[in-house]
């Protein structure tokens, strides 16, 4: 099959997965909508499903419906997080390794960036890059242990990095609680970060856009290159297609293994840490945040491909707006956008989705391929022939 | 010290051992006959999830725990169909189809919820814990004679009917598995597909088998959580149930008796947890055990599995092997 038509089978597969995905959003807003009568209820889904796909974006008033700087501003601001656990997530299951102790990892960089960001003084500029590579490493620390029981003992990553994430919740909440809480405050936060902890906005326009963003496509790129330009890299996307044929081949199997968990939790550390820093003043999370689970989708949508990551992390933060907004101005709930989620990860991730539609294409690029060749032949034989 | 032992030495301890452990029990049949076909559903949190939403739900609507129970576990097994159907037929790999509906089983049941109760309790927060009263649980049982038995009568009488229920699939599943044709084909396909199919077994027809008989199992550990353990459903109750049931099924080695036996361990753990927050330790410190127990277990279980190996690997095991071959 051509480049060409490779990509534009991935596009359209891509597109497919998502019409249904709305498909079944659509189903379930209109479900829920409100409204007596049928004509009614379409009206009510026609305006929530307005807020989902032009909200992010636009502004929908008397005026009709305006683009605004702002909103596009607070998409890229939410991208911060998930970038850095879609990239982390990306390196893990590269390895094969499903490891899902991203979520964990994010709110563990967070918390420990927030204490240093709080308790040890430093000089501007310093303390941010500190506070934020403390985080990243306390994580590569923690994801030391399912990636060295699954090389050591062989336990599953899995189960044990999702153990490691209920435990690690719990420890900040009673760390929180009964040490590190302000308690002059009503609700259970830290003391405010020093001034200068601080990581600068880019844009002075109370989107929380700061300069993590930079930073985030930076790393974007430096994955990117990690994955595709260096003997690392090859190495972890090696073990992930074939572990039997690297070991053969020499190949420290167990050492990239942990190498590429490690490099993973330290992406979601510094991930967790540029957000606290970037956009609170104080750490007030009382629960796991979610992002590591949108990472997740994020290395599915990238197909694993860390420079695909800011465009899947684009997508995922406006649904997540569009939900928001619907979840206000229409009265759906906005977990819908975890329903949605989950089935585009079903269909993206389908290898034989649309597969039929791929033969096609395949038979077709043949033919083609066959008929040049007939068409080359006959004009050389007529050419002998004269 | 000797006053705690006291405390944990009384039938009730006992009891809550046994009642903890019984939705940890069926999540654990489910891995462990998904397991036996040859793949690894991690999904088991989600469809407990889904299952625990419909049953109560449904419970609530039907007016009767008969007709959520029969919800949840058909809910249960259709969701499993599903994601058979994305895994053996469109060809997703499992894992990510499990992530996937715990995702949905997350958020989306609190979504469903919403919508299907209007509830919304502050906007942020949704349960059915307010629609479920004591006539729409499951009911508990007690046992005659047995409950007259000092110690032993308050610890194994008064359970709910899923708990029993809980235990008696554990001894049908493990005849299910070594004693019917059934069990047999399903193992047979977890050890070498194609040898199975060579001898005209449905590879695909035993591997959906296998997963619907996962969602039946996540189908009753998910009404036992809404509708016994608790009085209805809320966000994530679960709590990583089916998480923890997979590492039951690694360290029962796969067998239904081990299994048990390490559902209990885990429902000990969480015992002790909830007994040690009873007596002042903060609840984010007693919270973290049963999953601390996990990795643990993990861990021990792999120590004594490679300290085995080792042994049968040594040359003293290989005399001996080669003595009684002579």
């Amino acid at each position: 099959m051509t480049k060409k038509r490779e990509i534009i089978f991935s596009l359209v597969r891509g597109l497919v997965a998502i019409c249904i995905a709305l498909l079944v959003a659509m189903l379930l807003i209109f479900i829920s909508a409100e409204g007596a009568t049928f004509a009614a209820k379409l009206k009510a889904t026609g305006e929530a499903l307005r807020q989902l796909l032009l909200g992010p974006l636009f502004r929908m008033g008397k005026n009709g419906t305006v683009f605004e700087f702002k909103r596009l501003t607070d998409i890229l601001a939410s991208m911060i997080p998930i970038i850095f656990t879609g990239l982390a997530v990306c390196i893990m299951f590269s390895a094969n390794q499903f490891n899902l102790g991203a979520e964990g990892g994010i709110m563990l960089g967070a918390f420990t960036t927030a204490m240093i960001a709080i308790y040890v003084p430093m000089a501007a500029f310093i303390h941010p890059l500190v506070a934020v590579i403390g985080g990243g490493v306390a994580v590569a620390v923690m994801m030391l242990l399912p990636a060295l029981l699954k090389t050591k003992l062989n336990v599953s990553e899995m189960v044990c990095s999702l153990m490691l994430n209920y435990i690690i919740m719990y420890l900040i909440k009673f760390l929180m609680n009964t040490y590190l809480a302000d308690k002059s405050k009503g609700q259970i936060q830290s003391y405010e970060f020093l001034e200068t902890s601080k990581i600068a906005p880019l844009i002075d326009n109370g989107s929380k856009l700061s300069w993590g963003f930079i930073v985030a496509i930076a790393v974007v790129v430096l994955c990117g290159l990690f994955v595709y330009r260096t003997r690392w890299g090859y190495a972890i996307r090696m073990i992930g297609i074939n572990q039997d044929f690297s070991r053969y081949s020499g190949m420290k199997v167990a050492s990239v293994i942990v190498l590429s968990q490690v490099l993973g939790g330290f992406l979601a550390g510094i991930g967790g840490g540029i957000e606290m820093l970037g956009r609170y003043k104080t750490f007030s999370w009382s629960s796991l945040p979610g992002y590591g689970w949108t990472g997740i989708t994020i290395a599915i949508l990238a197909g694993n491909n860390p420079c695909f990551v800011p465009l899947a992390a684009f997508f995922m933060a406006y649904l997540t707006k569009g939900c928001e907004l619907m979840a206000t101005y229409a009265n759906v709930p906005s977990q819908l956008i975890d329903i949605i989620q989950g089935v585009i990860f079903l269909f993206f991730a389908a290898e034989q989705f649309l597969s039929g539609y791929r033969q096609k294409l395949v038979v077709k690029s043949a033919q083609e391929e066959l008929a040049r060749k007939q068409a080359e032949q006959a004009q050389e034989g007529g050419a002998l022939h004269a | 010290m000797l006053n705690f032992l006291k405390m944990l030495l009384t039938p009730e301890f006992f009891f809550s051992i046994i009642r903890i452990s019984a939705p940890i029990l069926f999540a654990t049949l489910a891995a462990i006959v998904v397991e036996k076909a040859g793949f690894c559903n991690i999904g088991l949190e989600g469809l407990m999830m889904f299952s625990a939403l419909s049953g109560s739900l449904i419970s609530y609507y039907a007016g009767s725990w008969v007709w959520g129970l029969l919800a949840a576990v058909v809910v249960g097994v259709l969701m499993s169909l599903m994601m058979g159907f994305f895994a053996f037929q469109l060809k997703t790999d499992i894992t990510l189809v499990g992530i996937a509906v715990n995702m949905m089983g997350s958020g989306g049941t609190l979504f469903l919820c919403k919508v299907i109760t209007n509830l919304t309790e502050g906007n942020a927060m949704a349960s059915t814990t307010g629609l479920i009263t004591k006539s729409l649980c499951i009911p508990d049982i007690t046992i005659p004679l047995v409950n007259k038995i000092p110690f032993l009568g308050g610890v194994l009488s008064g359970h709910n009917l899923l708990t029993y229920f809980a235990f008696i699939c554990c001894l049908l599943t493990s005849i299910l598995l070594y004693k019917t044709s059934l069990g047999l084909n399903i193992r047979a396909v977890g050890e070498n597909p194609n040898a199975a199919s060579s001898v005209g077994v449905s590879v695909l027809k035993i591997k959906y088998i296998a997963i619907g008989f996962s969602g039946l199992m996540c189908g009753f550990g998910g009404a036992f959580m809404s509708m016994a353990y608790a009085q209805g459903w809320s966000l994530d109750m679960v709590s990583g149930r089916g998480f923890i049931a997979l590492a039951a099924q690694a360290m029962g080695n796969g067998e239904c008796l081990g299994g048990m036996l390490s559902s209990l361990v885990f429902g000990f753990a969480q015992a002790l947890g909830i007994k040690f927050s009873a007596i002042g330790l903060d609840s984010n410190l007693a919270s973290p055990i049963p999953y601390a127990v996990t990795i643990i277990g993990l861990v021990i279980f792999a120590l004594v599995r490679r300290s085995r190996e080792k042994k049968r690997h040594s040359s003293a095991g290989l005399e001996k092997a080669a003595a009684a071959a002579k």
